[in-house]
């Protein structure tokens, strides 16, 4: 690239990060008459200072967090407004019960790709007898269940839930909501048969054919329809950083989806610059704003703590949604794309890096002065677990953006690592805390077995430790062996060996405690649950277990 | 169920969420800044990559007195159609070993090197019907070389093509826009000697 296009690119990325400070400024200090005051309004008397979820008694609550201030009678306010959080819950059930009950389904069909994609690996010969079996069918198979089933869906469900609780309204056009949750699990069904029966698309991240997408397009905006009725009849003048999360996610992800789906726009290099485009979009506009929104609201509901800053949610917010639309061509870097639109990207990938330690600082700063809830409660601890996994899966992104470790790391088990870091450690990590938020307000009833959450806990924690170390490893080194020249290819496949082996025995616990949780969620589902007034957390006195 | 008991999940939660108005903290200002500074630095770390090539790719540059080696341009160029024997895939790619194609007018092969050929071709008394790439990108050098490779091998025994009959054959058709359409057209513009 010549010097006058190096200047142009470096002024516009000067005077965009200068219109963005402006912004972020304005926003913060109350320009638009937006900012911090009305921001206040969304309390209401009497909350400020009330103790934590996950509910307890009052003294297993006093044992949880000693330092707070004992506990208030209820005042008619207080009443009207637990009336009111109730009535939001109800409206929501049905439809958070499919998106939701839907997701845990595609999870456990996920795995159970997942986990034969990744003994094949190591065990080439198993499962070959029929197309459908192959690697090259059940990997975008994998990838696509949890994405589009797993992911999305358990994202909508919790946009849908905190819809109400946001905008504090009941939801209005919930029925939209179920309905697009049936088309969406249509869609679904018939991608994942196209992909396995050899009819993929063949492009990452796009395998679905053009009937399955339709289905998603109209499953997903019917779930949006109800979000739009109820942003128009909200109760609250400011609008919470999770709403922010929650809109912009709604609208990125049909423009990044209906982009990237329109048949024959580009061929070549230019399809492929299209196809990485969309595929880390997708992670970044639809998946992270999901998973941010969540949260955002999560960690400050059950520590019954505000967000440390405002300013800095703002630079989170606004941060990303300026840099991250340029970071896709990072994938092809060194590849046929020309040295500018590359250059881009790693520019905006390393950017990055600004509003994920705004939004590390915000999170972290609120839960480290409550961090004795994490013995506690599930919620807190996964949201938790998944806000650290954020905060590390977006720093080594934007490293491995540069150049000089891409060139180790690209075409390697290294990126697959740190895919799962993003989806499983930070995505599925934070949902997971959100469904055992949820569940209990919508079915009316606790979780039945506080073990089965302890289980599930340790066995993914521990197994994705395990699937992510070792692979991160083998990848490492499979990169170094592929740029020696000196070295046949051959041997860059037989270093991952051991590594590979150790990320089928972490994916193997990990889908285990994924069926521990599904058949938990059944289990909650079908009103096994206890009905009390504690919640069900990692510790419990018999006492409270039996009442 | 008494109002406390449908709301007892609700009751138990702690206030909706809220933001304080802490200011942004200094070290975060200070390390964006830092960010900042190093992009608009990093772009101008790619001045000088060619436009067009690929990603801090340069362009190779071919010296055009340089001598080429025939068999290596064809292994890297051909052999994956004609193979490296020169016999093809029956009824699929047709041979250049005793190809009149390649034998006979020498100023017609450099031409079908030069735009390829999309249709139907007779060669050596078989019918084909497909698609044969150009290759212009490749310097005269280099097809010249390879063209008198694959007139000497496979027991061809016709005459070397000079790097000059490139060069003159790139001149020949200079308004023509996509392959030579089979067999025919080629016979057209170069009428079989009889």
């Amino acid at each position: 690239m010549t010097l006058a296009i190096a200047f142009l690119l470096a002024a516009t990325f000067v005077i965009s990060v200068g219109g963005l400070a402006l912004l972020i400024w304005a926003l913060a200090n109350d320009q638009f008459q937006m900012g911090q005051q009305a921001a206040r309004t969304i309390f209401s008397s009497g909350e400020i200072g009330r103790v934590e979820d996950p509910g307890a008694a009052p003294t297993a609550r006093a044992r949880m967090q000693d330092e707070r201030e004992p506990e208030q009678a209820d005042s008619d306010e207080d009443a009207a407004e637990f009336e009111a959080r109730a009535r939001a819950d109800a409206s929501t059930r049905v439809p958070v019960n499919w998106w939701l009950a839907s997701s845990v389904f595609w999870l456990v069909f996920g795995s159970i790709f997942g986990m034969i994609a990744s003994v094949k690996l190591h065990l080439p010969d198993w499962l070959v007898q029929d197309a459908a079996l192959t690697f090259g069918r059940l990997r975008p198979a994998h990838l696509n269940t949890v994405a589009y089933g797993w992911a999305s869906m358990a994202g909508v469900g919790v946009g849908v839930w905190l819809i109400p609780r946001l905008f504090k309204t009941e939801m209005l056009g919930g029925r939209f909501a179920t309905a697009g949750a049936i088309i969406w699990n249509i869609g679904v069904i018939i991608g994942t048969v196209a992909i396995v029966t050899g009819h993929s698309d063949g492009m990452e991240w796009l395998e679905f054919p053009w009937q399955a997408d339709v289905a998603l397009v109209a499953g997903g905006a019917l779930a949006t329809v109800p979000l739009i009725l109820s942003l128009l009849k909200r109760r609250v003048q400011h609008l919470y950083v999770s709403s922010w999360y929650l809109l912009a996610a709604l609208v990125w992800f049909p423009m990044l989806f209906i982009t990237a789906n329109i048949p024959n726009l580009f061929g070549g290099v230019e399809q492929a610059m299209l196809n990485w485009w969309y595929a880390h979009n997708v992670l970044g506009l639809w998946l992270t704003p999901l998973a941010l929104a969540a949260a955002y609201y999560f960690i400050p509901k059950v520590v019954g703590a505000p967000i440390y800053s405002y300013g800095l949610s703002l630079i989170g917010f606004w941060a990303l949604a300026l840099f991250y639309s340029q970071v896709g061509l990072h994938h092809l870097i060194g590849g046929p794309v020309p040295t500018w639109a590359v250059t881009i990207s790693i520019v905006h990938s390393v950017m990055m890096c600004i509003p994920v330690l705004a939004v590390a600082v915000n999170h972290h700063m609120t839960v480290a002065r409550h961090w004795r809830l994490l013995i506690y409660s599930p919620t807190l601890r996964f949201v938790t677990a998944g806000a650290v996994m954020y905060t590390l899966a977006s720093v080594q992104g934007s490293m491995e953006s540069l150049r000089a470790v891409n060139t180790v790391t690209h075409f390697t088990h290294y990126t697959v690592a740190h895919a799962h870091l993003g989806v499983y450690g930070f995505y599925s990590f934070i949902m997971f805390g959100a469904i055992y938020f949820i569940m209990p307000r919508v079915t009316g009833r606790e979780w039945p077995n506080h073990r089965a959450i302890s289980v599930h806990f340790w066995l993914v924690i521990v197994g994705f430790a395990v699937y992510f170390i070792p692979l991160s490893i083998g990848g490492w080194l499979q990169g170094l062996t592929m740029l020696d020249a000196a070295k046949p290819f051959m041997e860059s496949v037989l270093v991952t060996k051991p590594y590979l082996l150790a990320r089928s025995v972490g994916g193997g616990l990990m889908t285990l405690g994924h069926l521990v949780f599904a058949t938990h969620f059944l289990m909650a589902l079908s009103g096994q649950g206890a009905i009390r007034a504690q919640a069900t957390r990692f510790r419990m006195r018999r006492a409270e277990v039996a009442s | 169920m008494s109002p406390k008991d449908r709301t007892r999940a609700q009751r138990r939660e702690a206030q909706e969420p809220t933001e304080l108005s802490n200011p942004v903290p200094w070290p975060v200002a200070v390390i964006a800044v830092g960010f900042i500074l190093w992009g608009f630095w990093y772009y101008f770390q790619n001045v000088g990559y060619p436009a067009m090539a690929g990603d801090r790719r340069s362009a190779i540059v071919i010296d055009p007195s340089a001598s080429f080696d025939g068999s290596v341009v064809y292994a890297g160029n051909c052999a994956a159609c004609h193979q490296g024997n020169g016999k093809g895939l029956a009824g699929v790619f047709p041979p250049l070993a005793g190809s009149e194609w390649v034998l006979e007018n020498e100023d017609r092969l450099v031409q079908i090197l030069l735009h390829g050929i999309n249709g139907e071709i007779e060669v050596a008394g078989v019918t084909y019907q497909g698609v044969m790439p150009a290759f212009p990108q490749l310097a005269d050098g280099e097809l010249a070389a390879v063209l008198s490779f694959i007139r000497s091998e496979w027991g061809n025994t016709a005459t070397p093509i000079a790097t000059a009959a490139v060069e003159a054959g790139r001149q020949r058709f200079p308004d023509r826009d996509g392959p030579w359409q089979g067999g025919a057209e080629l016979n057209e513009a170069f009428p079989p000697e009889s």
